[in-house]
């Protein structure tokens, strides 16, 4: 098979945190384009792993940058000896071969890019290749899915109305204390204590929102303390550097962080 | 039989006369050493013995780094014992001891690893410079680190030092604090530090803690020069002493933010006011001490780790004078320290009390009950307490005024009651006007009732240009008002260009920064250009067609290069500013106005975007009710940014009133004749939207919000950034969630507003 590259053979842990899981299944029934809307690292690229395992389609992911050009997503033309060979882009394959494409952080493509993708979106569901004259008509298991950060902070950068409103929305958050610590537990392999405190100290960066931090401290960052505190580094030293030290450089909210940090260990 | 591991045996094998201390104590060092650094400890014992200090240093170590690992941990203990040989060696063995002897006490007090490092590593430089005084001091710690961080600490030090000039004997008195000089030197060192300059981050923290926002106001001398020695609250409002007298450095910060924790736990854990009643005033004392008690309990159990903040203020002994007050003190610290011992009947009658209704932590009226029953049993024994001199210990909790209800019906009481809190009254009175924030009732706005101003004559000298007229939003009717507002632009008066000028060299190292940021806004987003001549890689695609053309026997382009430029910025900016009088106010904590550092951030601003060559208009507006919201254009699109423009920005003078909306879109039409790809309305407003002929709060915010949407559909993006630090929610409002920032300091308004821009426009 051509896609067996991008199939998924092993279940990606993903702790389901509402009716997301359902909700996720239906509008692939219905092959409806969806937005997995969240601030970073709360595990939107995990659910889409999980869930093109779950309904056993491949699925081909595409980090987008502001470089990436049309051709770089539907293809182009190559050489070799005889002549020309088209070559698919990945959304091309997805396509055509019905895979789950996933364009991770598209409001980092340039907005000319991004209009290739509109035809798909569509009740037309095809995708034009210019270049060689060619209008395919997807695939029956074919879905488009984008991810798409609102807390951005660029009020230059953000997707058209005409692209938004193409999609149905999954909103993703930081999951409830008790599922997040499941997680941070799971896949930093440490305790449930452990988890429980680190989630807690999520908390107090979570609360610090609007008040000097952009974004609270993610599950990834978690993660990444837990990690090392199972590999033996002391909390307060993980904490600063997983968490304090890679979220802000203002001294005072610093300190406010740290502190907060300090407070919640006995 | 006890396995001690490599260096325990050692350390006994060479000096046996030691068992009697290790071996007791090994579950303890257990417990407080992971296993590398208790051995590595040992090793330093095993130094210490063998450095012929004598047994009672080595001793004193034992048990002085014991009780410092459990403060700050173990690393800091090794240390220890590295300056108390260095001491040894410099000072003698008497002041080696004495170190470790003051050892645990500085721990206690520096609280952390780096800052009993820091206090160490002074004590060891002073060590050659005063041999002889060495050991009165150390005695002293406790005393000179409750006032002194260890930099200040050092530096009283040095000034003894110093002024003793070379003399011993005067080198001796000034360290055992017998001279004027030396109590004036520690008082220098122990500047008061006051509450402004650790606001901010003590606020964050209050946030981070429980996601409260609570307006802090300062607590300023009253009449009578008498400053309030307790942080209060009230209705939401905090209270906090601008300085804690006598407190400095370190310990004043830890000071404030152990109060205005402690005020947070009250914001979280308190109910509603208890009524006072016929309670007496040392009722209700005591009922506030539990409260304060079972509070701090709450917030520890989701912080266990607040306990060090407050802990280290309980410093009531057991024993002494059985006063009320001394009781009290005694009690709160039963309650909150588990190794504070106290046989007092009372206090362990109260701290019985508290601790068996641990269940029921969560009901403030358990203050009531244990503090009503403790209150008539400390009557009983007829010990004096004196409401009117009364002062809550420790100090950094609060008056607890914000506990009671002194109720109309209570006035009887209410008289007797106040005496306890009489001192510390007077600041409240109405500093900020009305907390509540309680808007004022809407009226509905009907435009037959409003006066009818009269518009300056066309030909005024001053008018710039024909008045225009704008719809206004109501959102009372849901409708427009057609031709509502008119928009007069007049002349800017001229200012100085020179002292434009003199800001930017004033703000040298920000405007350096800024120049490296806007280097980098040119060159750092780099887009490949296609199809180039030249460059330094090829363009698949141009190659691949170049190729076929070969191939076809045609002439192939040879732009198939791709090249790596500076991405053309197609974005102009209008920056717009708010004038009104209300910008003449004082930011806090400085002596410039917002109006001045409005100028100062846009000087920077002009001066960046100048060099960034981005097209931009700075404009500003006030009003005078809607027939009169004045426009000025301090430097438009199509004019440089030069003498003239700088004039009028230095002229800029603050009037009238905020009528947003209007001036809103007056920038938006001017900023949509703008041909760039993207256009950028930047607002700079320093409070929400008011103006003479407006009651209702919510119709001119409505307006603006309105505006900002209408423009956002012509692709003109609006943001706001808020001088006022409360205007959260009105900025979102008008801005919308994402469109707005609130500057928490006002005075960083000059370095953050060309920044900002860059942030934006990246
Ligand atoms: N619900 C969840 N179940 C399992 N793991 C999760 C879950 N949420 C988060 N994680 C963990 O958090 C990590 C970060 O999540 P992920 O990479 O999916 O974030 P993201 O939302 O895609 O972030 P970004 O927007 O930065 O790409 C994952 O690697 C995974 O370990
Ligand atoms: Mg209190």
């Amino acid at each position: 098979m051509v896609l067996d590259e991008f199939r998924i053979n092993e279940e990606p842990y993903y702790r389901p945190v509402s009716d997301e899981v359902g909700l996720f299944e239906a509008a692939y029934a219905a092959r409806m384009p969806m937005m997995l809307k969240g601030p970073t690292g709360c595990g939107k690229t995990r659910f889409i792993e999980h869930m093109a395992w779950r309904l056993g389609r491949p699925l081909i992911t595409v980090a987008c940058h502001e470089d990436m050009t049309a051709s770089d997503l539907v293809g182009r033309y190559l050489l070799d000896a005889e002549g020309t060979r088209w070559h698919d882009g990945p959304l091309t394959l997805a396509v055509r071969h019905g895979a789950i494409c996933y364009l991770d952080e598209i409001v980092e493509a340039r907005q000319d890019t991004t209009v290739v993708i509109h035809p798909l979106t569509d009740a037309r569901r095809v995708l034009p290749l210019e270049k060689r004259n060619e209008l395919i008509t997807a695939h029956p298991d074919f879905q488009l899915v984008i991810s798409y950060n609102p807390g951005y902070q660029s009020v230059l950068k953000d997707l058209k109305e005409s692209t938004k409103q193409r999609f149905a929305a999954i909103e993703f958050d930081f999951p409830a204390p008790s599922v997040e610590a499941e997680i941070v537990a799971h896949e930093a392999e440490v305790p449930a204590d452990v988890a429980h405190l680190l989630v807690r100290i999520a908390g107090s960066s979570r609360n610090l929102k609007g008040q000097g931090l952009q974004e609270g401290v993610s599950t990834r960052m978690l993660i990444h303390a837990g990690r090392l505190i199972a590999r033996g580094i002391p909390l307060a030293k993980a904490c600063e550097i997983t968490l304090v030290l890679p979220i802000t450089d203002d001294a005072d909210v610093r300190d406010a962080f740290s502190a907060a940090i300090a407070a919640s260990v006995a | 039989m006890l396995d001690l591991g490599s260096a325990a045996s050692a350390l006994l094998r060479d000096h046996p006369d030691l068992a009697d201390a290790v071996i007791p104590a090994w579950p303890a060092i257990g417990r407080r050493f992971p296993p590398d650094a208790r051995d590595q400890w040992l090793r330093a014992c095993a130094a210490m013995a063998d450095a012929a200090l004598g047994q009672t240093c080595v001793l004193a170590y034992l048990r002085g780094g014991l009780a410092c690992a459990e403060i700050i941990g173990p690393d800091p203990v090794i240390d220890l014992g590295d300056t108390a040989i260095a001491l040894g060696r410099t000072a003698g063995v008497r002041a080696a001891q004495a170190l470790l002897a003051a050892a645990p006490k500085a721990a206690r007090r520096l609280g952390t690893p780096s800052r009993f490092r820091e206090w160490l590593a002074a004590v060891e430089r002073l060590a050659p410079m005063a041999p002889e005084s060495m050991a009165p001091m150390l005695d002293r710690t406790e005393g000179l680190l409750a006032e002194l961080d260890p930099a200040a600490f050092e530096a009283w030090a040095l000034a003894g030092v110093r002024a003793a000039a070379d003399d011993p004997g005067r080198r001796l008195a000034f360290f055992l604090l017998s001279t004027r000089e030396s109590l004036r030197a520690l008082h220098r060192e122990a500047d008061d530090l006051a509450f402004s300059a650790v606001e901010r981050r003590l606020k964050a923290y209050l946030a981070a803690l429980w996601r409260l926002r609570a307006p802090v106001r300062h607590a300023k001398a009253d009449a009578a020069g008498g400053v309030p020695r307790r942080a209060s609250f009230s209705d939401g409002l905090v209270w906090m002493p601008e300085t804690f007298r006598g407190v400095a450095g370190q310990r004043a910060e830890d000071l404030f933010r152990a109060s205005l924790v402690h005020i947070g736990a009250h914001l979280r854990h308190s109910g509603p006011r208890f009524p006072v009643g016929s309670l007496k005033p040392l009722q209700l004392a005591l009922v506030s001490l539990i409260e304060d008690a079972r509070v701090e309990h709450l917030a520890m159990r989701g912080y266990p780790g607040l306990r060090r903040l407050w802990l280290p203020f309980h410093v009531a002994e057991a024993g002494g004078a059985g006063t009320a007050p001394v009781l009290m003190a005694r009690l709160a610290r039963a309650l909150i320290d588990p190794h504070y011992q106290d046989d007092n009947a009372w206090v362990a009658k109260g701290r019985t009390l508290f601790f068996e209704r641990e269940d029921s932590w969560a009901d403030p009226a358990i203050s009531r009950t244990i503090g009503g029953l403790l209150g008539n049993d400390l009557g009983q024994m007829r010990v004096q307490f004196n409401a009117k001199t009364y002062v809550v210990e420790p100090a950094y909790r609060d008056d607890n005024l914000g506990l009671w209800d002194f109720g109309d019906a209570a006035a009887a009481n209410r008289a007797e009651a106040e005496t306890v809190y009489e001192a510390y009254r007077v600041e409240h009175a109405e500093q900020d006007g009305d907390p509540s924030g309680v808007p004022p009732e809407p009226r509905e706005a009907d435009p037959a009732e409003r006066p009818d101003r009269s518009a300056p004559a066309p030909d005024d000298p001053e008018i710039a240009a024909p008045p225009v007229r704008y719809p206004e939003w109501d959102y009372l009717i849901g409708r427009e008002r057609p031709d509502w507002a008119r928009v007069v632009e007049r002349f800017a008066y001229e200012g100085s260009a020179r002292s434009i000028d003199r800001i930017i060299d004033q703000h040298k190292a920000v405007v350096d920064r800024l120049t490296a940021l806007v280097r980098s806004a040119k060159v750092s987003r780099p887009a490949w250009l296609r199809r180039q001549p030249e460059g330094d890689r090829l363009d698949l695609d141009a190659c691949i067609e170049a190729a076929l053309s070969r191939r076809r026997g045609e002439t192939p382009d040879t732009r198939v290069y791709a090249t790596l430029a500076r991405r053309h910025r197609d974005l102009s900016v209008l920056l717009l500013l708010d004038i009104s009088a209300s910008t003449n106010d004082l930011v806090r904590g400085t002596d410039k106005s917002i109006l001045t550092l409005e100028r100062h951030a846009t000087a920077l601003f002009a001066n960046t975007l100048a060099e960034l060559g981005d097209p931009f208009a700075i404009h500003a507006f006030c009003s005078n009710g809607r027939e009169e919201v004045r426009y000025y254009r301090i430097k438009d699109f199509r004019r440089p940014y030069d003498a003239v423009a700088k004039a009028r920005l230095a002229g800029l003078a603050a009037e009238l009133s905020t009528r947003l909306g209007t001036a809103l879109k007056h920038a938006g039409r001017i900023l949509a004749r703008q041909s760039t790809h993207r256009r950028l309305l930047l607002v700079i407003t320093d409070g929400e939207p008011s103006d003479i002929d407006i009651a209702d709060r919510r119709y001119l915010l409505e307006d603006a919000r309105k505006a900002v949407l209408a423009l956002s559909h012509l692709g003109i993006d609006v943001f706001g950034i808020g001088l006022d630090p409360n205007g959260k929610e009105y900025l979102s409002r008008m801005f919308g969630q994402r469109n707005f920032l609130v500057m928490d300091r006002v005075e960083r308004l000059p370095e953050k507003l060309p920044a900002l821009y860059l942030r934006l426009s990246h």
